[in-house]
Formats: C-alpha cells, sequence, structure tokens
C-alpha cells in the first residue's frame, strides 16, 4: 500500500490546496466518484509519458489491487501535468472497472452537444435492453477566466509629478500605500450545472439548444487567489527593513566630496566648537521663519548641483515643508508645538499603540520623518535618497539649534521615555533650545544689554556685538565665582543665567568667599525668590520663608540615563560606594541650598529642611517653664547625624541665586553631543531607530483598511500582531528574524483585505 | 556573574521621605538595622542574590530618595523596573495618603505595564499606628498590588516582601524570560558593561 500516496511535495500550502480541489472536480465530475487515491508524479518533470511505462504501471496498479483487496479506486496521473489525464481501475468482488479518460485536442463536431454524446454513451455501451431506458444526466458547463491581470487592475501606483507640482501637497508624504499591485485574484471559475436531467427533456444539438447559461438551475462560482500577491504597503516595510542592512555611511553614500563640502559650511555657520568651550552669548536674531526656510533652501543649493543631487529639490522642499509647517508662517511657534494641545487621551488606542511599540506619536516629526524616509526610500532615489534627506534634517537641526528656532512636532518636556530614542534625542534637542533661548532673552532684557536685535547673517560675529564693557563683566563676574567655588574649579564654568548684574555679584560673591555664619548672612540682600511658603517663617527672626528659584532637573534621554545608572551601579555596594554615589548626586541638592540661602538671607538647614523634606523636622508640643504649651521643633535624628551629607552640602552651600550658580545642566554641551549624535547615524541606524514608527503606521494603516471591509478573522490577526509587535520591538536590539516576521504578517493582511476589498 | 542565576531583576522602592525604605533594604541586604540611617540623596543601589522555589535571582534593588524635589530625577530610573515596592509608615498616615500620588507616577514613568507592584506598609513594630492593616490591604487589593506588613528594625516581613514580589515576578512570562532571550538588554549587561563615560547633570563629583 506504500505505493498509495499522494505526492505533491513540491507544492506550497494553497496550491496543494488547489490541486487537490482540481483533482476531487476532476475525478468527481468525471467519473462520478467521491473516494479515490491516485498517484502522481511530484515533479512536471517526472510526467508519465511512454505507453509502455504507463501500462506498466497500471499493470501494476491491478496487482496491488488484486493482493490487498482494495475496493477503493487506484488511479495513475499520465501525461504532462496541465492535461489533468487520470486512468484507473476499481476491484470489487466479481467486478472490475477500468476508468479511462481522453483527451483531444480539437473536439468532433460531433461531440459538441449532448446528443452526440448520448449517441456515442449509447453505442459504446451496448445495452441489450430495448427500448433503451432514458439515459439520466447531469450538465455542467465551466468557464475559467485566467491572466486577466494585464488588462485592467485599478490600483495607481502614485502619481509622483502630481505630488512634485504640489498640487496634492506634502500632505500626501504622511501616508502609507496599501493594497495589491496586482490583481491579489489569479482565476476565476464560474460552472453552471444542470443536475438532474433527463434524456428527452431537452434538445441540444448542433443547431439547437435548450442549454442556456443563464437558465441553469446551479451555479457556482469558485476563486483561484494569487499566491503571494506583491502589496504595496508590505513591500514599503521591506524595502525600509533592507536599508537596516547597509552597512555605509551617509558620507559614503553621498560621497566624499558633498561631506567636505558639508563639513566646511558648518564650521562657517556655527564655530560650533569654539562653543562647545566658550559661551559666548549669541545676539538674538529676530528672524521670521520664511527667512530660515530661505536660508535652508540656500544652503541645499549650493550643496550640490541638481544633476548629482539624489532628490529633487522640489521633492525635498516639499518633504521639509511637511516636517517642518512653521516654515510657511511667517511668526515662527513660540514655545509651542503641535502635540502640545492636541495630547491624545491616554485611553485612546492610537495613544497606547505608540507607547507598546516603543516608537514615537503619530503626529509627531519622529514619525512624520519616518513615513517620509520610507516614501523616499521606496519611489525617490532609494538609500541616496534616505542618507540626503537625512543629511537635510541633520543640518535643519543644527540651524534651529543655532537661531534659538524651537522644533515643531515634539511634545515639549523632558524627553519621552516610551518613545524611540530618536525621538528622545531630538526631544532633547528642544529642552536645550529652549534653555538657550530663555537665557539669550533673559540677556536681551537686562538693563545693560546693548545687543542689536536685527539679524546680523553671520553668527560668527557675535563677540563683536557684545559691548567692550559687557565683555568685561562677563570676565570679572567669571573670575570672581572661580575664586569662591573652590570645588568648581575645572574650566568648563557655565552659569545657569549669565546676568551681568556685578555689583549684586560682588557683594554677595565675597561674603560667600568668607563662608560667614548666618548672622552675617542676614544682612545680605535676598535674591532668586520665587514666592513666599504659606505659612513658614525663619526660625530666628521669623521673616516670612521664601521658596527660591532653582534651577530646573537635567533632561535626560534614556541612553544617558543608562550611562549614569551603570556610573552609579559600578560604584558597586560599599559604603563608600553609596557615599560616593550620595555625592555624585548632590549637586541638585547643594545648588536648592544655594538657592535657599539667597533667597532668605541668614536662614538654618532648619529652615531649608523645613521646605525640603518637612518630615525631618520633627515639633513637639512641650510645656515652657511659664507652663504654657509651645511647639518645640527639631531636626529628625538622621539629619542629626554629624557630617551626614545633608549637613556637609549645607555648610558648603553659599547664598548664590540659580541664575548665576553654575548650570547643571549644560545645554550647549548636551545640544552638540545630539547634533554629533545626529550626524553619525548611518541609513541602517537610522532605519532601526525608525522601523518602530514604521510598523506602528503600518498597523494603522491596516487597522483603517481592515474597518472598511470589517473582517472579523483580519481583526483578531491585527491584535496578534500588535501584540507580537509590542513584546519585540520593546527591546533595544530585536533580532532580525522577529522582525521580519512582523513585516511578513503585516503583508498577510494587508493580502487578505485586499482580496477581500476586490 | 553566576552561573546558575535564573535572571537578574530590577527592583525599585519609593513611597514618601522618611517611610524606612533605605531601612527595609537594608534589613533585607545585610540583615541589619541603624536606626540613623542619614536621608537618601537621589538614588542608591544594592544588589542580592535571592533562591525563590529552587531558581536563583540577582536582584539589582535601586532605592530612591522620596522628597518631593527628587521626585524629578528619580523617575528616570523607573524605566525597565520589573517589580516596585511601594511603602508607607503605617504610624504616619500622611504617608499612606499620599500612595495614590506614587501610583500615579509610577503609570506615567513605567515602560512596562506587566510590572509587579507590592505595598509594604513599614514600622508595625512601633506603638503610635495610624493606618490599620485592613487599610493596606483593601488599598492593595484595589490597585492589584501585593501586600505585606513589615518592619525593618525587628526583622518582621522584609525577607518575605522581597522574595513574594520576585516569585511573583517569575510567575510572570514575558516579564523577564524575554530579557535573557536578548542579548545586550540584560540587566546584567547595564551593571557591569564597559564605557560609562560622561553622565548627565546631576552626575559631577562635588
Amino acid at each position: 500500500m506504500d505505493t498509495c500516496i499522494l505526492t505533491f511535495s513540491l507544492l506550497n500550502g494553497s496550491d496543494l490546496l488547489f490541486a487537490f480541489v482540481c483533482l476531487f472536480v476532476c475525478l468527481f465530475f468525471r467519473y462520478g466518484l467521491r473516494e479515490f487515491v491516485v498517484i502522481a508524479p511530484a515533479a512536471n518533470n517526472d510526467a508519465v509519458l511512454s505507453e509502455s511505462k504507463c501500462n506498466l504501471l497500471l499493470s501494476s496498479v491491478s496487482i496491488a489491487l488484486g493482493n490487498t483487496g482494495c475496493q477503493v479506486p487506484l488511479f495513475v496521473q499520465i501525461h504532462h501535468k496541465w492535461r489533468r489525464m487520470y486512468v484507473g481501475e476499481c476491484q470489487g468482488p466479481g467486478v472490475r472497472t477500468d476508468f479511462e479518460m481522453v483527451h483531444l485536442r480539437k473536439v468532433p463536431n460531433q461531440y459538441t452537444h449532448l446528443s452526440g454524446l448520448l449517441d456515442i454513451f449509447k453505442s459504446k455501451i451496448g445495452c441489450p435492453l430495448t427500448p433503451l431506458p432514458p439515459v439520466s444526466i447531469a450538465i455542467r458547463f465551466t468557464y475559467v477566466l485566467q491572466d486577466w491581470q494585464q488588462y485592467f487592475w485599478p490600483q495607481q501606483p502614485p502619481d509622483i509629478d502630481a505630488l512634485v507640482g504640489g498640487e496634492v501637497g506634502g500632505l500626501e508624504f504622511g501616508k502609507l500605500p496599501f493594497g495589491a499591485c496586482e490583481d491579489p485574484i489569479s482565476e476565476l471559475h464560474l460552472a453552471t450545472t444542470w443536475p438532474h436531467l433527463t434524456e428527452g427533456i431537452i434538445v441540444d444539438n448542433d443547431v439547437y439548444s435548450d442549454l442556456d447559461p443563464l437558465q441553469a438551475p446551479h451555479w457556482s462560482v469558485r476563486v483561484r487567489k494569487a499566491d503571494n500577491p506583491q502589496c504595496l504597503l508590505g513591500d514599503f516595510v521591506t524595502e525600509f527593513f533592507k536599508i537596516c542592512r547597509r552597512k555605509e555611511s551617509t558620507d559614503e553614500i553621498l560621497g566624499r566630496s558633498t561631506f567636505e563640502e558639508e563639513g566646511r559650511e558648518i564650521a562657517d555657520i556655527s564655530h560650533a566648537l569654539s562653543k562647545l568651550t566658550e559661551p559666548a552669548p549669541v545676539p538674538i536674531h529676530k528672524l521670521s521663519v520664511s527667512n530660515m526656510v530661505h536660508t535652508a533652501k540656500k544652503k541645499i543649493r549650493k550643496h550640490r548641483g541638481v544633476e548629482e543631487s539624489p532628490l529633487n529639490n522640489d521633492v525635498l522642499n516639499t518633504i521639509l515643508l511637511f516636517l517642518f509647517p512653521d516654515a510657511t508662517s511667517e511668526k515662527p511657534l513660540d514655545g509651542t508645538s503641535s502635540t502640545d494641545n492636541n495630547n491624545p487621551s491616554s485611553e485612546s488606542e492610537e495613544y497606547n499603540l505608540y507607547n507598546q511599540f516603543k516608537s514615537a506619536p503619530s503626529d509627531s516629526l519622529t514619525y512624520k520623518l519616518a513615513l517620509c524616509l520610507c516614501m523616499i526610500n521606496f519611489y525617490h532615489g532609494g538609500l541616496k535618497g534616505v542618507a540626503h534627506l537625512w543629511q537635510e534634517f541633520v543640518l535643519e537641526m543644527r540651524f534651529r539649534w543655532e537661531n534659538n528656532f524651537l522644533i515643531p512636532g515634539l511634545a515639549s518636556g523632558p524627553p519621552d521615555l516610551r518613545c524611540c530614542l530618536l525621538h528622545q534625542k531630538l526631544q532633547m534637542l528642544n529642552c536645550c533650545i529652549e534653555r538657550k533661548k530663555a537665557r539669550d532673552e533673559g540677556r536681551k532684557t537686562s538693563p545693560s544689554d546693548n545687543v542689536t536685535n536685527t539679524y546680523s547673517g553671520d553668527a560668527g560675529k557675535a563677540g563683536d556685538q557684545l559691548g567692550p564693557d559687557n565683555l568685561k563683566d562677563m570676565d570679572k563676574e567669571k573670575g570672581e565665582v572661580g575664586k569662591s567655588w573652590d570645588s568648581w574649579s575645572d574650566s568648563e564654568e557655565e552659569f545657569f543665567e549669565c546676568l551681568s548684574d556685578t555689583e549684586e555679584l560682588k557683594g554677595n560673591g565675597q561674603e560667600g568667599g568668607k563662608k560667614g555664619g548666618p548672622k552675617e548672612m542676614a544682612s545680605l540682600k535676598p535674591e532668586g525668590r520665587l514666592y513666599q511658603h504659606g505659612k513658614l517663617r525663619l526660625l530666628h527672626n521669623g521673616e516670612p520663608l521664601y521658596i527660591p528659584v532653582t534651577q530646573e532637573p537635567a533632561p535626560m534621554t534614556e541612553d544617558l540615563l543608562e550611562e549614569q545608572s551603570e556610573v552609579l551601579a559600578k560604584l558597586g555596594t560599599s559604603a563608600e560606594g553609596a557615599h560616593l554615589r550620595a555625592r555624585m548626586q548632590s549637586a541638585c541638592l547643594l545648588s536648592d541650598m544655594e538657592s535657599f540661602k539667597a533667597a532668605n538671607p541668614g536662614c538654618f538647614l532648619e529652615d531649608f529642611v523645613r521646605w525640603y523634606s518637612p518630615r525631618d523636622y520633627i515639633e513637639e508640643e512641650v510645656i515652657d517653664e511659664k507652663g504654657n504649651m509651645v511647639l518645640k521643633g527639631e531636626l529628625s535624628a538622621r539629619m542629626k547625624i554629624p557630617s551626614n551629607m545633608w549637613v556637609e552640602a549645607w555648610e558648603t552651600a553659599k547664598p548664590i541665586p540659580a541664575r548665576r550658580q553654575r548650570r547643571l545642566f549644560d545645554d550647549t554641551r548636551e545640544a552638540e553631543k545630539v547634533l554629533h549624535y545626529l550626524a553619525v547615524q548611518k541609513p541602517a541606524d537610522l532605519a532601526r531607530h525608525l522601523l518602530p514608527c514604521v510598523i506602528h503606521a503600518a498597523v494603522l494603516k491596516v487597522k483603517e483598511e481592515e474597518s472598511l471591509e470589517n473582517i472579523s478573522s483580519v481583526k483578531k490577526i491585527i491584535k496578534q500582531i500588535i501584540s507580537h509587535s509590542s513584546k519585540v520591538l520593546h527591546f533595544s536590539n530585536p533580532e532580525d528574524k522577529k522582525l521580519e516576521e512582523i513585516i511578513h504578517q503585516i503583508t498577510n493582511v494587508e493580502a487578505v483585505i485586499a482580496r477581500a476589498a476586490h | 556573574m553566576d552561573e546558575d542565576v535564573l535572571t537578574t531583576l530590577k527592583i525599585l522602592i519609593i513611597g514618601e521621605s522618611g517611610v524606612g525604605k533605605s531601612s527595609l533594604l537594608l534589613r533585607f541586604t545585610d540583615d541589619t538595622f541603624d536606626p540613623e540611617l542619614a536621608a537618601t540623596i537621589g538614588v542608591d543601589f544594592k544588589v542580592k542574590t535571592i533562591s525563590v522555589d529552587g531558581n536563583k535571582a540577582k536582584l539589582a534593588i535601586w532605592d530612591t530618595a522620596g522628597q518631593e524635589r527628587f521626585r524629578t530625577l528619580t523617575p528616570s530610573y523607573y524605566r525597565g523596573a520589573q517589580g516596585v515596592i511601594l511603602v508607607y509608615d503605617v504610624t504616619r498616615r500622611d504617608t499612606f495618603v499620599k500612595l495614590d500620588n506614587w501610583l500615579n507616577e509610577l503609570e506615567t514613568y513605567c515602560t512596562r505595564n506587566d510590572i509587579v507592584n507590592m505595598l509594604v506598609g513599614n514600622k508595625i513594630d512601633k506603638e503610635n499606628r495610624e493606618v490599620d492593616r485592613n487599610e493596606g490591604l483593601k488599598f492593595a487589593r484595589k490597585h492589584s498590588m501585593l501586600f505585606i506588613e513589615a518592619s525593618a528594625k525587628t526583622c518582621d516581613g522584609v525577607q518575605c516582601a522581597f522574595e513574594e514580589l520576585v516569585e511573583k515576578i517569575i510567575q510572570t512570562p514575558g516579564l523577564w524570560e524575554s530579557e535573557n532571550q536578548n542579548k545586550g538588554v540584560k540587566l546584567t549587561h547595564r551593571e557591569e558593561g564597559q564605557g560609562g563615560g560622561a553622565c548627565g547633570g546631576y552626575c559631577s563629583v562635588l
């Protein structure tokens, strides 16, 4: 019996199913069998062509059936596969049936109609009965429609000219394409059936026929699906994913010459490196954003001739306008971004999705950038186009940093650790721009300021615009503060806010240097008060306690955070390690103490603790010598431990308001770090950063399309894709195989929807 | 790192200032009690390997400062934590009332939603109790947290709190297993990895 195995080894799943159906249809309708065994060659070139081989097979079948007593008919497929020729045999007790088939290249005229076929049937059957009993007939006409793809398929590729022409606008860049590129259905079979007819009630001959397919009592349609139809969205994501495997750097892709030019240009505009060490004040440019776009365009044109740039200028400008919509308005968007106001409610699915995928909100710059890069990779110059756009993007980021223009499309505040690292980096840059802007504006309003408010067009001249007095003040300020802060003697001193109110500073600075006690301090002029505390009064003189203006905490991206926690963890778990760890983190505490001292001259640690850590000031009702109930307070036991870090820091702290303290967050350095990070990202790195956004967008697109068709099975699969993706994408380096799997799943769903939409 | 350690888990201890977070940790890791433990500045860090149901797990425990001002700094450490111990002081109702704020914070800053939370009512050795055990239990149930009352001073419930937390984490599929399969994201890499270099604004040595 081991020959009785159906072998279709070379066929894939859906093919196998289809072949099965064909086979069944073929044998059922030709021989009226519901049960049979078929032996068929596995490969096309193994077809049984010669008559002798065919006979040999049939006689083997005969012997096998006889030996086994099998009553199920057994067939052998002969000739070329496409002819679907099956011959076989069935052995029952006392009966033997041979099944034969004739395949004619051209049907003889007399066999094209029922009456001719009946004639041949009756003559072959050789029935001795007269009159012959009526023959019962089942008739089926099958119409096959195939290879129709060439004729018409409604999915149009996007009209690139229209995109560039500006008619459609940049909006198209935010959308993903969807659907099959080719018809997802490859064959359509229509069968019209008359299942029960008796000879004589219908006429069908060479001149007349009752058999009008439209009148057939039974119609059935069968669809053959194209295997793996090419689908736009799937292709889009797949192509984007391929970038992840490219090793070239942006410079290698765009060519050495552009890089050099770029380098020079950057140096020209910014003097970026000198800024790192010398925080020279930058003039405040009253630059309208249209000006800015103009400059950006000029930059682009300067870089390359039209013929050598991978992206043509129109496409590039359309994309840049799409990414930076604020460039169209005359006024720069001040401090607000589009994502600020319409924060999606935390319950909405969309909101959860970026959280789950670790991508970015769907209205963010990062998300839009991902879609644009995807689009460019597919339609506008592939990898080169991607490298080009990225280079322009990085340039734009630097331009915005240098000119104090906030980056649009990013929620304000510290980096959102739930988003992808690239998004966090952009948010970080925005934080830096925000602080630099605030600092520059603070300087602008200071009385001794004589910086002109016009755009000089060249940031390199910044120094010239400062009056000589101003410069001198800056120097003095630095010198003095440097002297009084022994512990901060590194050369990279920068101040939170460098106001040139030197008189005040001189007074306080000198006092501070002598490390005077609270009594002496009490004579100082209070500085940097934010507001008065509701209830608390200073312990020694009953003056109201003021909450000081403090330095904002440093925003952190997840890689910085990881670095920092690594450093902290490396200190180990010993007492020394813990002490050092606390010391490293006490900069913020010290800064707050200094601000507090400046705002509350003559205060004690007790005052500070009552504001900062109220539970560490313990108040008790006691009865004094006169018998009155009085509140007596003292520091908690842990705050009284000799030379604990709080006490230590308090003793070190000098009354210096936040704006004159050393900056806890060096926005210049952090911004340069981000810009450098962005500049060295290869297209592959970029693609890896943004792949979660692309998958996020693809899932949203699939969901949107599904909602039009409403296929419950697809809904389920989409849910699975989402939960699968969120597991895979939450790790910093997901395996390629897992990512491919996700993309494959998305493609499959797309194909299902495309078929359903047919 | 020991070969037989099943996984490394990141645990976070949070709660109002002075509720005994650092004392609980010290009791757990060193089995000592120091009535004069200095107030934590920023975050502190300890490691301990424990065995739960025959599985060895290395715990990297981050202890945080409870003061309001430090709160802008510590949420960054919530990232990647698999377990959180939320502590209140049973003798100070205000520390219990503030629990809601801490839960909000957790929800906002935790990067994963299947994280295991444990509520610990500390200082049960003291006599002036203000928060009843049932109140704590009710709160924990309402927010689907584990719950235990403990005393870092008398050692009551401390070991149990950590063990139960770890057990629950290990029973939660996907919370730690996949960490091990993915190179580069193991917590052990974070702690013992090379590099480091410059760190953020708060890291300057005094």
